[in-house]
């Protein structure tokens, strides 16, 4: 009957509502048979595991332009600083928290510039350099491994690929800049006119 | 009574009630009532007659051929009599002309006229599908001398898409506009846009009618927050509902999708759907042709035409190719967060059962798949 076809919502209606739907659906899941593998294939990944969450992150070290810093830095920090005038790195600006709170030795380890080090002065590789960010951003650093802060790479589609803090942050400015919007739709000023 | 338990108005065109013989709707006992009389004095054939002519109910048993021309005859020979039919026009017009007729031209004829008559997409068998997106790439490259690839790939097995916006981290950037006005091939001339960016004043909270979802200055500004809207893919879709035609409909994956051929531009889905999701092509929608998207699907982002309504699909060309959808990956922020609903492990999954998360317009019933959360 009619009736009947209509009294449920699209001819399968036997949910209340669409978390009911996902509950009694998901139940069963199998899989699909889509990937995103092929959407990163030339981008090295490495895999690592927070809590109960394993995924793939972008590796970082081959990234840096100008790795390994030991390349430059033979010696420890304080040795190679000169007070007159700065002899390399002129592009960085730090404005990450307050200069009270934050140096570059808060980060980078003084002895080993090829290696980050934590606020108690333990070794952190720059391919795991969200462990360095998680110190403060506990938060952040909770919704990042649920998926909720950050983005992915490649789609949707398992296995998960997602950025680091350092793929859209930039560690030592990392706020985001304010600028103009990407269009203004004047179609729509003169339809409202 | 079914209809009194939605919460939303939705008109009854053509759609007639099937009344139960013995008793009548009105509640009447006595013969004042009279919706029971036409249906005892019509014989059956009589009856079908005048359920044709007065209404469009019969699309829900025939496909588009039937319902144009109502012949006995199956799919395949009417198409095999219509075909000769015009081969034999096509002939005679070219003689008269005393041209010949080259190739191209009949082969465009023949594409354009099984086209013109094909049947609903919702209800074609996988190879009609895909005889409809052959045509339709190799009537462009006739036209054009250019190849597109159009895709009819069906829902994915255990795959419903949601989405989750996130109201924090949107800084009215627009990105994700200019990506799905790329990817979607919508109408520059008219500058059509699926996704709305709302300027709202701290505060204020959602209100809608102060908001600005046109602004061009310096983002983000001082004292407001962002919010986007698009098509929400509703479970209990009202646009579905009121289309006469049944030019829209919900697939298995949760995507709210159009058929543009099939589309007969009455824009009831527009007026019916809470969200402002839909489009109109009150103009022929103009891309250049360098700028044309060639990745498409048959329910994406192909070419429409005049007339028809249009919306986000969350790009089912990419979507079910197990990317995410433009704006979500031209999203600088990561406002905009894509996924699988039926996968437990799925970040959206995460986001649901770990955020704060509502939804506009929760009290309507629409059931959209499309939430927002804070940080």
């Amino acid at each position: 009957m009619v009736l009947g076809g209509f009294s449920c919502k699209h001819g399968e209606g036997e949910y209340h509502g669409i978390m009911d739907k996902i509950e009694a659906e998901g139940e069963n899941y199998h899989g699909t048979s889509l990937s995103s593998e092929p959407y990163f294939e030339d981008i090295n990944m490495i895999e690592i595991t927070e809590g109960e969450h394993t995924f793939l992150i972008p590796e970082r070290k081959g990234e840096i332009k100008m790795f390994a810093c030991s390349e430059c830095h033979t010696q420890p920090l304080e040795q190679m600083q000169n007070s007159d005038f700065k002899k390399a790195h002129w592009d960085i600006k730090l404005d990450h928290a307050n200069q009270n709170t934050m140096n570059c030795v808060t980060c980078h380890n003084p002895y080993n510039m090829d290696s980050l080090k934590s606020l108690t002065g333990n070794h952190i590789d720059f391919n795991n350099s969200y462990n360095l960010c998680n110190q403060c951003h506990a938060q952040q650093f909770e919704d990042w491994k649920g998926g909720a802060h950050g983005k992915r790479i490649g789609g949707w589609a398992p296995p998960r690929a997602s950025m680091t803090c350092v793929n859209c942050h930039n560690p030592h400015e990392p706020h985001f800049e304010s600028r103009w919007p990407a269009r203004f739709n004047t179609q729509k000023v003169k339809e409202r006119e | 009574m079914s209809s009194e338990r939605k919460k939303w108005f939705s008109l009854n065109l053509g759609r007639k009630k099937a009344e139960p013989h013995s008793s009548c709707g009105c509640g009447k006992t006595s013969e004042g009532c009279g919706s029971n009389a036409v249906d005892h004095q019509m014989t059956e054939e009589a009856f079908n007659e005048a359920a044709i002519n007065a209404s469009i109910g019969e699309e829900r048993v025939k496909d588009g051929f039937d319902q144009v021309f109502d012949v006995k005859m199956s799919r395949r020979s009417a198409f095999k009599k219509l075909t000769a039919s015009l081969l034999v026009g096509a002939g005679a017009v070219s003689t008269s002309c005393s041209m010949m007729a080259g190739d191209d031209t009949k082969e465009k004829a023949q594409i354009d006229w099984e086209e013109q008559f094909k049947g609903n997409y919702k209800l074609m068998n996988d190879d009609e599908k895909k005889a409809t997106v052959e045509r339709l790439m190799r009537s462009y490259e006739l036209r054009t001398g250019k190849n597109i690839s159009m895709s009819s790939k069906n829902a994915e097995d255990d795959v419903l898409y949601g989405y989750a916006f996130n109201i924090s981290k949107c800084q009215g950037y627009m990105d994700c506009v200019s990506a799905c006005v790329e990817e979607n091939n919508q109408d520059r001339n008219s500058q059509m846009q699926y996704i709305r960016i709302h300027e709202m004043k701290d505060g204020k909270g959602f209100n809608f009618d102060e908001a600005d979802d046109n602004y061009y200055h310096e983002v983000p500004a001082e004292g407001h927050f962002y919010m986007g809207t698009q098509c929400f893919h509703c479970d209990n879709p009202p646009c579905v509902e009121v289309c006469p035609v049944q030019a829209t409909w919900r697939e298995d994956d949760g995507l709210v999708v159009v058929d543009y051929d099939w589309c007969v531009g009455c824009r009831y889905c527009m007026a019916a759907c809470p969200y402002d999701g839909r489009r109109f092509n009150w103009s022929k929608p103009e891309v250049p042709e360098e700028e044309i998207n060639k990745n498409q699907h048959y329910l994406g982002n192909r070419m429409r035409k005049k007339g028809v309504m249009e919306k986000c699909t969350f790009c089912v060309q990419r979507s079910r190719a197990g990317k995410n959808p433009a704006c979500v990956e031209a999203c600088p922020t990561g406002a905009r967060i894509f996924g699988n609903l039926l996968d437990p492990n799925s970040t959206i999954r995460w986001v649901l059962e770990n955020k704060k998360v509502f939804r506009l317009k929760e009290d309507l019933g629409t059931e959209p798949k499309f939430w927002y959360f804070m940080d």
